[in-house]
């Protein structure tokens, strides 16, 4: 069963047409990969379906909701979590505060005036476990702003994942890491999108191709082919569109 | 023991308010009081928009002169007994005008932050304030309304004949605003305030709108500024349309900037300093609003953080407990600094003064004499090259004080 399909969505700036006609169904609980070279639309893509962005044509379905053009908060309150590939956090709050704020809509609060945070030790302890697990923990009063590259990859990472969404879309999640960075964020990916869906960009290879369930690829927004990992490195049209050159240049 | 800290903070807090009168209670030291507490919930509402939800306001004062507006006109129906209630309850009354005020405005307003909400907030001012001297039954036209606020029931046998009776009233009301005021800073609504300011965008893929986080905050700090409104009409029993005016909200964005926006002792540090300067000040200066102005903007270019921002500078040397090394060096720039002070304000006084002879500091100075004002300039000069020369011993015994291998800063936001 599929928990997202887009059917015939396009999106144009101006005149130019950045996505054309993309139709893509991503099946519950895979790992899909979307690769492409850069300005093939993939981000723009990611951006339609989480909602920062309006479709100009065409519809997005996530659990039988039609969502296209939804406010972000909407949809992220289906179960859709995402990451940016530019870092995006809310810089002078702490690092503890960007992940609870990031656990609060999932575990209810809402807009409450009346529970004081202090107080919600399961919370609490909620976020202090997704530091953990992204390797802040003992950056926890730490202003985000003034973190590292890497750190603040990883806290981008941790906002995604807190709130234990169905759905997580992961945009270059690994991009600008060292290697070995690189190494613990996919074991973290692994780790923590188990027993659920995502749809993730990413420009290593290797990584993809370890990762991925499914690969779709995205030349001048077009899908060109989505398949297995080994099918779609055989893939005549992939390997001229975008492929060889990596293989080439790697 | 965080727990009983805190607490003891607070209550700390209370016990000095409440002790106020027993150092001075002069006609002027509890009208001075009563300026500051109706300034210090004012100014806190005022940062939980600006600090806590980043939300600029050039109309804030709008909520505080409506609630005022209705306080009176509760005192005016008190005197007709149209209504009875002991009049400790009117900032009540004033806040939750304030708050529907807020609530009507909030929906429209709060649409955007940044320039939007700020010309919004502008526009909404000049429309208040011009709609008082039109809707005159409301607000009574340049004169304003005043009413009398001793019809009220005595409270315990006390009828509220004299400021300092206000004073405590006024006292109660900022401990109850400022814990309410601070506990917001703790909840969800208050935190994802905080979020939305950083990265409004960001906190619409976390599943929360921006706009009606803006929107919550908007009417918890319309609510509190209606408070202060409130505390006002009780004081001064009367109200006009400069309470609600450009000149006031541009205060109270004073207030909180030059206290210090981050924090949430900043726009209670702003609302004594500027409270103090203006009471103190115009009673021995002509100049008071030019060298309010000057503060203000020593403030914005030297210390962005406000008076709590630079005390809070000195947390690492405390924890560290090389603050006393800093007494000297400390010392050593604030001589020549405030004799360049002197020398500044001497200028611009005799520069001021209509007579002849100017009296300054004890001096008789001829302000029609080369000579004087060349002296001036002399000594005003030297010093200011005596402060700007102290400076490197400051900027190295500042860094020795602060050194230390690995700091874990807290967020105070
Ligand atoms: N808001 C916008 N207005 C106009 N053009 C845009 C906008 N956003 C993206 N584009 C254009 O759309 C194209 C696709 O951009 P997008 O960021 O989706 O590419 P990408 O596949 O994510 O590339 P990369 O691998 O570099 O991240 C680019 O040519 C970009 O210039
Ligand atoms: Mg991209």
């Amino acid at each position: 069963m599929s928990i997202l399909s887009l059917n015939n969505v396009s999106k144009s700036f101006g005149e130019t047409k950045i996505i054309k006609a993309v139709s893509l169904d991503i099946e519950q609980g895979e790992k899909h990969a979307i690769i492409g070279p850069n300005g093939a639309g993939k981000s723009t893509l990611f951006h339609l379906i989480s909602g920062r962005h309006n479709v100009t044509d065409g519809t997005i379905k996530f659990k039988d909701n039609e969502i296209q053009n939804k406010p972000p908060y909407e949809i992220a309150r289906l179960g859709l979590a995402r990451s940016f590939q530019v870092t995006n956090i809310f810089h002078r709050m702490n690092v503890f505060e960007n992940v609870r704020c990031a656990l609060l809509w999932s575990s209810n609060y809402r807009y409450s005036f009346w529970h004081l945070l202090g107080r919600q030790g399961e919370l609490n302890d909620q976020a202090m476990h997704v530091l953990d697990q992204i390797g802040l923990k003992d950056k926890a009063l730490y202003p985000s702003g003034e973190l590292a590259y890497a750190q603040q990859r990883a806290l981008e990472l941790g906002i995604a994942i807190a709130s234990g969404a169905e759905l997580i879309m992961l945009d270059e999640p690994v991009a600008g890491m060292s290697h070995s960075e690189a190494e613990n964020a996919v074991e973290l990916i692994n780790r923590i999108t188990e027993g659920k869906t995502l749809i993730m960009v990413e420009h290593d290879m290797n990584i993809v191709f370890d990762m991925a369930d499914r690969i779709s690829v995205l030349v001048y927004g077009e899908i060109i082919a989505t398949d297995k990992p080994e099918n779609v490195r055989g893939n005549a049209r992939v390997q001229e569109a975008y492929l060889g050159e990596v293989a080439t240049s790697a | 023991m965080a727990m009983i800290k805190k607490l003891s903070v607070w209550i700390a807090f209370l016990l000095v308010m409440l002790a106020l009168p027993q150092f001075s209670d002069s006609i002027l030291s509890v009208s001075i009081y009563n300026q500051m507490a109706i300034a210090i919930i004012f100014a806190l509402s005022y940062n939980m928009l600006l600090g806590q939800g980043g939300m600029l306001s050039f109309g804030h004062a709008v909520y505080f002169g409506l609630g005022g507006f209705l306080a009176v006109h509760t005192l005016i129906m008190m005197e007709f007994e149209t209504v009875y209630f002991s009049i400790i309850w009117i900032p009540l009354v004033g806040g939750l005008f304030g708050l529907l005020a807020a609530i009507f405005i909030g929906s429209f307003s709060t649409h955007k932050a940044g320039t939007v909400f700020a010309m919004i907030s502008l526009g909404i001012g000049e429309l208040i304030a011009a709609s008082s001297l039109i809707f005159v039954g409301f607000f009574g036209g340049e004169a304003g309304v005043s009413g009398d606020r001793t019809f009220g029931p005595p409270l315990f046998g006390v009828e509220f004949f004299q400021d300092v009776e206000i004073y405590y009233v006024a006292a109660v009301w900022v401990f109850i605003a400022t814990v309410f005021m601070y506990l917001f800073t703790q909840t969800p609504a208050g935190r994802m305030a905080n979020a939305v300011r950083d990265n409004p965008e960001r906190a619409e893929f976390i599943g929360y709108s921006a706009r009606r986080v803006r929107f919550i905050s908007f009417c918890a700090s319309g609510l509190f500024a209606g408070i202060a409104g409130g505390l006002f009409a009780l004081n001064y029993e009367f109200i006009t349309e400069e309470n609600l005016n450009a000149a006031t909200s541009g205060r109270v964005l004073l207030m909180a900037y030059i206290g210090g926006l981050g924090y949430f002792i900043g726009p209670i540090l702003g609302a004594v300093i500027l409270t103090l300067m203006n009471s103190l000040l115009s009673n021995y200066s002509d100049l008071w609003m030019l060298y309010l102005g000057i503060m203000f903007l020593l403030t914005v270019l030297f210390l962005p953080r406000g008076f709590a921002g630079f005390i809070m500078m000195h947390q690492v040397a405390w924890l560290k407990g090389s603050l006393k090394n800093l007494a000297l060096p400390y010392l050593i720039t604030c001589i020549p600094a405030i004799l360049f002070l002197v020398g500044a304000i001497g200028m611009l006084e005799m520069s001021h003064s209509e007579d002849a002879i100017f009296h300054f500091l004890g001096m008789e100075l001829d302000t029609s004499s080369t000579i004087t004002w060349l002296a001036a300039i002399i000594f005003t000069l030297g010093s200011l090259f005596a402060t700007s020369k102290s400076l490197p011993q400051l900027r190295d015994a500042w860094e020795e004080a602060n050194t230390i291998p690995e700091v874990v800063k807290e967020d105070e936001s």
